[in-house]
């Protein structure tokens, strides 16, 4: 049977995401639900963004925001297959070339990272935002997922330890969260956070999805070809990783 | 190819041959440069202490660390992690039982042979096979995490076992189970060994585990390998009969070819002695002048 490897890690995944789906349903939906509470409708009512009002510009940030934390959570749950569990072994074990294990893990932080995209879109219909869900903005948001589950692959085959990982989040997945237009634009910044937001991938997709999802809203295409690029350097990096890692 | 030498003395084709194989962690070595055969359809004990380089050893046979030095080979192919075709034959039973404790047996079961290219019916039949055999059929819908230690240990065996390898690798099988868990663990591996005409490559510290199981074992201590025959033998070349000396708050051993000879020393001591067939520890401590299980 094709990729047998990649099969086989999705199944198990998804099995376990069975199991806990209900508290990830929550995840998903209460961390949104308070920034569109505390920022669309507390901070923002009224107040219009690159020329559409505020909840318009936040809901697909959060979008993006969400379901980047999701896809790049499967970073927390390889860590403790590989240090708790030591489940990680049965991979390393098994008759698979490795690049099959990040496939694998990567098809599963694209699936985990849907979760939220559709408790947004109920949001977006819930406060009567008119959101454009389209060929490109489901091109886009794989690509986003895609681009965040290797992230977190690499971050959790990188660490020595479960602490490490913690680090990993403070300095990295947070200053994005807040950095890369989530809540705001990225060109209203200081020119010194602007560099900083040019470094994250979230920069980029959330422009990208952003200008995908919003009607009317203009798409720079060239934004395609960066996602593509990280994609491929990330997929290069984790196949490295991979290759060496041990026990 | 035959494995004369690592068989003490039976012919067998061989499954496994190291040659020169050493690893180390930073400053420490682990494993320094070991050399061995493992014969087909033999059951082997890798014996020593804690921290002698027993998983170390086998994280290399099974492709999970690379060695710094040396090779491995399986019926003669030179192994390393990407010779996929050679992993099929081996199967692993970690010290830690790594299972998905919120997966039931079965599904345990079946990510593994997923992971090993089964499927279908072949795949069904195989987990029911492997339940059964492992007496755990009752349990096939039961969360891993809910089974006991002993049941959660038949479980991890029985899917090394699921893809019908001809090595199993164990390490520390019986760590952590009662002494009648063990017992039966034991049973359960003899069995494996004669009903499936597996190869057993297990890792102990427990003296008694390699006298009861093993035809043949090796030694090995700080890194090294320190000694290598059959149980018998083994215990041969230390002397048939040891007297315990109890002297002072110290006991202090003399070691005797035949029971006749220990008798006449017995006779001539004044303290508090006791006369005993010679063990594997005995032979540990001989050689090393420490104790395995200390």
């Amino acid at each position: 049977m094709m990729l047998h490897g990649a099969r086989a890690i999705y199944l198990r995944e998804t099995l376990l995401l069975r199991r806990k789906l209900v508290k990830t349903l929550l995840a998903s939906a209460v961390s949104p639900a308070l920034f569109l509470i505390a920022f669309g409708y507390g901070v923002g009512r009224g107040a219009q963004v690159g020329g559409v009002d505020y909840l318009t510009f936040l809901l697909p940030g959060l979008l993006t925001m969400s379901s980047m934390n999701q896809a790049y959570g499967i970073a927390t749950e390889i860590n403790i297959s590989r240090f708790y569990f030591k489940v990680f072994e049965e991979y390393l074990l098994a008759p698979l070339p490795r690049w099959e294990i990040i496939l694998g893990e990567t098809w599963y932080g694209i699936t985990k990272g849907l979760i939220p995209v559709l408790i947004i879109a109920g949001y977006s219909l819930l406060g009567g935002v008119a959101l454009r869900f389209g060929v490109l903005f489901v091109a886009a948001l794989l690509l986003h997922l895609a681009i965040f589950a290797l992230l977190g692959f690499i971050a959790a085959l990188s660490v020595k330890s479960h602490s490490d990982q913690a680090t990993i989040n403070a300095f990295l997945i947070t200053p994005m969260m807040f950095l890369s237009g989530t809540f705001f634009p990225v060109e209203q910044m200081p020119q010194a956070i602007r560099i900083v937001a040019g470094l994250f991938p979230l920069t980029y997709s959330t422009r990208l999805i952003r200008a995908t999802l919003t009607p009317a809203g203009a798409i720079d295409y060239s934004l395609f070809p960066i996602l593509i690029g990280m994609l491929v350097v990330l997929f290069l990096i984790a196949t490295r990783i991979v290759d060496r890692v041990e026990i | 190819m035959n494995c004369a030498e690592a068989s003490d003395g039976h012919d067998r084709p061989c499954d496994i041959e190291v040659r020169g194989l050493s690893r180390r962690f930073g400053t420490t070595v682990a494993v320094d440069g070991i050399d061995f055969r493992v014969g087909r359809g033999e059951l082997f004990a890798f014996l020593g202490p804690n921290g002698a380089g027993k998983t170390t050893t086998i994280n290399m046979l099974t492709g999970l660390i690379r060695p710094d030095a040396g090779e491995i080979r399986y019926h003669g192919e030179r192994f390393d992690a990407r010779r996929l075709q050679i992993k099929r034959l081996i199967g692993v039973v970690p010290q830690h039982n790594n299972l998905d404790r919120e997966l039931t047996a079965a599904e345990n079961l079946l990510i593994h042979g997923r992971l090993f290219g089964l499927h279908g019916a072949q795949l069904r039949q195989r987990i029911d096979s492997c339940l059964e055999f492992a007496d755990l059929s009752s349990r096939r819908d039961t969360p891993a995490g809910k089974l006991s230690g002993g049941m959660q240990r038949k479980l991890v065996i029985a899917r090394a076992l699921l893809h019908q390898p001809e090595i199993l690798f164990l390490d520390e099988p019986t760590v952590g189970l009662d002494p009648h868990s063990r017992r039966r663990m034991w049973a359960f591996l003899r069995r494996i060994n004669r009903e499936r005409h597996c190869t057993l490559f297990l890792t102990t510290h427990y003296i008694e585990e390699a006298e009861q199981l093993a035809e043949r074992v090796l030694i090995i201590d700080r890194a090294r390998i320190i000694a290598a025959g059959s149980p018998e033998r083994l215990k041969r070349s230390a002397g048939h009969y040891v007297l315990d000396i109890y002297a002072a708050a110290e006991v202090r051993n003399e070691f005797f070819s035949d029971r006749a000879a220990a008798l006449r020393r017995l006779e001539q001591l004044d303290s508090s002695v006791r006369i005993r067939e010679t063990t594997l520890e005995d032979v540990f401590l001989q050689l090393t002048g420490k104790r395995i299980e200390a």
